[in-house]
């Protein structure tokens, strides 16, 4: 049933063209990245932060969930309003409000989509290193609310490493503005860190004060080919080794290989069993040459059939365009893939690729590999047909053998695409019960009422 | 910004849609493209919602498809920017085509396309006036077209409605008959024996009545033993070109060309002299969607430009397959004028951003839609049709 007193306050509230409740609308609101989906009662796109705080404050007058969403790219279900209520999307709220070009920071409203920041800084000489591979389709609200990483975080690390300060509408509907421009800040809790990751179950993140650093004025790119996935995967730690710490350390198998060739016809080897995309980067022309140079060594010393290095910006945009469509393009293998995130220590990267190899093979699933081999952060995808029940249910042990196999490994669920639904049920294993207690108080603690974001990341009790 | 590969192989009419929409795994990749999702923000008015939408439809989420329901298919530009990126080949344009088929099956479709598919069966024209008008545009020219009553002619050059019936747009085809005459081509036109393609019948959801005209039209050039059918409509073009083998069943032994290949032709052959004294000027190209990213055309006009001496063109960030349409395409102007233009907006902002005092387009549509934009934003760059800058150059 409709709840029309909520739907006319909330019109009443921010306006009714900002409100939208019809099944088509709602529809609209129901997915993320994943294949699962619920209905909202109602979708709303406020504009300011009084009017989201004005919406979450009616959320808890009515006793509704509130679930927040950028462009709900996110792989884990997090931004899915499983349970109905209010899906209050941020992307109206896409300004850059400043980019302080002495001090190096951005201050950017949630909903401002990250390749829009990124080709913003970079046109005055700025650099916002965290690069998710959606970020054309994903905004910075969502990056940090997932904490997303991407290839480059070998190097600069993750979202959360630029969070310099945060504007948060709690549960209550007080607006919360938390750190500053001083790069040092140890006055009380890092709530910055607090609200990274969230997942939209602590506040809502409305706008953002980011960290930037200035452009790496010389990058070079390399693919190297191997024909034995073993190698390529060794090659990480040596490339380690030698001293280089490349900007991107990317990892793709011959079956993603196969997938991006067949969607977008770049010329890529069909014939191995691995590709690894490294790049180097710096403002020292000699120094990136050298080292790439020197990857390019390594990599043919440790198995690589061939090495070639981008010459153009064209050749190298078309190499990343290939790893950022890798996910995308596994779609034309199997109606359904699901994409997980574990990340292991770098040593374990060849023995985790062999037992998800193996668990592939004992059920006849496709499992292809991916992703940031220079952080051990891989995505392994299984493709399946969710329509057929028996492939269904592999899939959910294929998933619990997998996250065995990262924290056998020790490691864990998740590297950059957040908790949502999909890894909840495994999070008390990966966290240990008290772990899980101190932030259940967390919760308890900012939400008390259980209207924001419910059902995600935590487990139930 | 998008790289140039070959566009997607837009697969022949009447491919089911039935398992297509199942590959989207909403990676929302589509959304980054779209020029009306990158208008309004609203997920709503991304390709993804459209094909979740059509999901819902045939899973029984929605049980009965209302107007609302089948808005979702026609509030669309189908300037297929989302199928060209799509990594799951999801080719969404199509799938939207042949689901307004079915909404209008369904009686569903808006009125405003009921009333042009009316218009276009009954007047063989999208503009409601008499067909027997379709010469009117050569009124004014110094001397009547050569090509005005032939029996016979090489080449029959296919005005389209838009050129030939609403007189903002008459300088398109009277530019292209000069351009046709001084190369000495032996060209005739149709008059009132040209029907209109029949794209919009097809993309409003009428493929039966669109195969009407598009048979008529076949049988009207064969009747002029011409060999080839040239367009200066980009929409026209990829129309003939792309659909009317595969809709109407048959091999269709007549050359398809649009005019900037033709003109590209004459100009290389050196079958059109130019003028050494044309004025320095800096140009921008829009490639319509039609012609670029639905049937590859994109070296044509930049060859045409490449051949005219103290013309420089500089390209907007988004062009080629990654080119922003100009908001008049998939009858969405007939819908919602005020969203065709707040798009058109977009486009004529990014042509100023080269600091080009010209945006030059190969369509019709595009050229009046980036006009009236231009006004209304206030912004001082000129809309022009390639056709009509090649006449300004020739000697």
């Amino acid at each position: 049933m409709p709840n029309h007193a909520l739907i006319q306050h909330l019109q009443e509230a921010i306006g009714a063209e900002k409100v939208f409740t019809s099944l088509e609308d709602r529809i609209a609101y129901s997915y993320d990245g994943t294949f699962e989906q619920d209905l909202p009662d109602v979708a709303v796109l406020p504009e300011s932060s009084e009017e989201v705080a004005a919406i979450v404050r009616l959320a808890g007058k009515h006793d509704v969930p509130v679930v927040a969403r950028g462009m709900a790219s996110g792989l884990a279900g997090a931004s899915i309003p499983f349970g109905g209520g209010i899906a209050l999307s941020l992307t109206r709220m896409n300004h850059i409000l400043e980019i302080d070009e002495e001090n190096h920071t951005a201050w950017v409203e949630a909903g401002v989509i990250t390749a829009d920041l990124e080709s913003a800084v970079e046109k005055r000489g700025l650099f916002y290193p965290p690069d998710p591979s959606s970020n054309e389709q994903s905004t910075i609200g969502g990056n940090i609310a997932c904490n997303a990483g991407g290839p480059r975080c070998l190097k600069y690390g993750v979202t959360g490493d630029y969070v310099m300060g945060l504007t948060v509408v709690l549960a209550d509907g007080q607006i919360l503005k938390i750190g500053g421009k001083a790069i040092k800040n140890v006055v009380g809790y890092d709530l910055n860190a607090l609200f990274v990751g969230s997942e939209g179950t602590l506040g809502v993140i409305t706008e953002a004060l980011l960290r930037l650093t200035t452009k790496p004025r010389f990058v070079r790119t390399a693919r190297a080919e191997f024909p034995a996935l073993e190698d390529a995967s060794r090659t990480v730690n040596a490339i380690l080794d030698a001293g280089v710490v490349p900007a991107t350390l990317e990892m793709m198998d011959e079956t993603a290989i196969t997938c991006i060739e067949e969607a977008m016809e770049l010329g890529l080897p069909l014939d191995v069993e691995a590709l690894l995309i490294i790049e180097t980067d710096g403002s020292d022309e000699e120094a990136v040459l050298r080292e790439i140079e020197t990857v390019a060594r390594v990599c043919r010393k440790s198995g690589a059939r061939e090495v070639v290095v981008a010459e153009t910006e064209e050749e190298r945009e078309r190499l990343w365009r290939a790893r950022r469509s890798v996910s995308p393009s596994l779609a034309r293998k199997a109606p359904n893939k699901l994409g997980e995130d574990i990340t292991v220590p770098r040593s374990a990267i060849p023995e985790a690729i062999r037992r998800i190899k193996a668990i592939s093979a004992d059920y006849g699933l496709p499992i292809v590999i991916f992703g940031h081999a220079g952080d051990g952060n891989l995505h392994p995808n299984i493709l399946f047909d969710k329509r057929n029940e028996e492939e269904w249910r592999m899939v959910e042990r294929i998933v619990g053998e997998i996250f065995q196999v990262a924290m056998d490994l020790e490691g864990t669920l998740s590297g950059e695409h957040g908790v949502g639904t999909l890894k909840r049920p495994y999070i008390e294993q990966a966290l240990g019960p008290l772990s899980l207690d101190v932030q259940r108080r967390i919760k308890e603690a900012l939400d008390p009422r259980g209207i924001l974001n419910p059902g995600k990341v935590l487990p139930g009790q | 910004m998008t790289e140039p590969i070959d566009p997607p192989n837009h697969p022949p009419v009447e491919r089911p849609a039935e398992d297509d929409y199942l590959h989207c795994i909403r990676c929302g990749l589509c959304l980054a493209v779209c020029p009306l999702y990158r208008l309004t923000l609203n997920e709503t008015d991304s390709p993804r919602a459209r094909v979740a939408v059509l999901r819902a439809v045939r899973e029984g989420l929605i049980e009965e498809p209302s107007d609302d329901t089948a808005a979702r298919f026609f509030r669309c530009l189908l300037c297929g920017a989302c199928t060209f990126t799509c990594p799951s080949g999801v080719t969404v344009d199509r799938i939207l085509e042949l689901t307004r088929g079915e909404m209008s099956d369904q009686g569903l479709m808006p009125e405003p396309l009921v009333a042009l598919g009316d218009r276009i069966a009954e007047g063989h024209n999208i503009s409601g006036e008499p067909n027997e008008n379709r010469l009117m545009w050569t009124d004014n020219l110094p001397s009547p077209p050569k090509g005005i009553g032939k029996e016979r002619a090489e080449v029959v050059y296919f005005v389209g409605c838009v050129s030939a019936m609403f007189p903002r747009s008459y300088s398109v085809a009277q530019s292209f008959v000069e351009l046709l005459e001084k190369a000495g081509v032996n060209y005739g036109l149709l008059g009132e024996r040209e029907w209109c393609c029949g794209y919009p019948q097809a993309i409003s959801g009428e493929p039966d009545r669109a195969r009407k005209t598009m048979r008529h039209n076949v049988e009207a050039v064969r009747a002029m033993e011409a060999k080839t059918v040239v367009t200066t409509c980009p929409s026209c073009y990829h129309f003939w070109k792309h659909t009317y083998p595969a809709a109407l069943e048959e091999e269709i032994d007549i050359d398809v060309l649009h005019a900037t290949e033709f003109v590209a032709d004459l100009l290389e052959t050196d079958r059109l002299p130019l003028r050494d004294d044309l004025r320095e000027q800096t140009v921008t190209y829009h490639d319509p969607c039609d012609l670029g990213r639905k049937s590859g055309v994109f070296d044509a006009p930049r060859r045409i430009l490449a051949q005219i001496p103290n013309v420089t063109l500089v390209e907007m960030p988004e062009n080629r397959e990654g080119s922003h349409c100009c908001g008049g395409g998939g009858n969405l102007e007939s819908l919602d004028p005020a969203l065709s233009g707040a798009i058109a907006a977009r486009r004529i902002q990014q042509a100023a951003e080269t600091g080009a005092k010209t945006v030059l387009s190969a369509c019709q549509q595009c050229e009046r839609t980036l006009f009236s934009a231009a006004r209304s934003e206030r912004i001082r760059v000129r809309s022009k049709d390639i056709v009509e800058l090649v006449l300004e150059a020739t000697a």
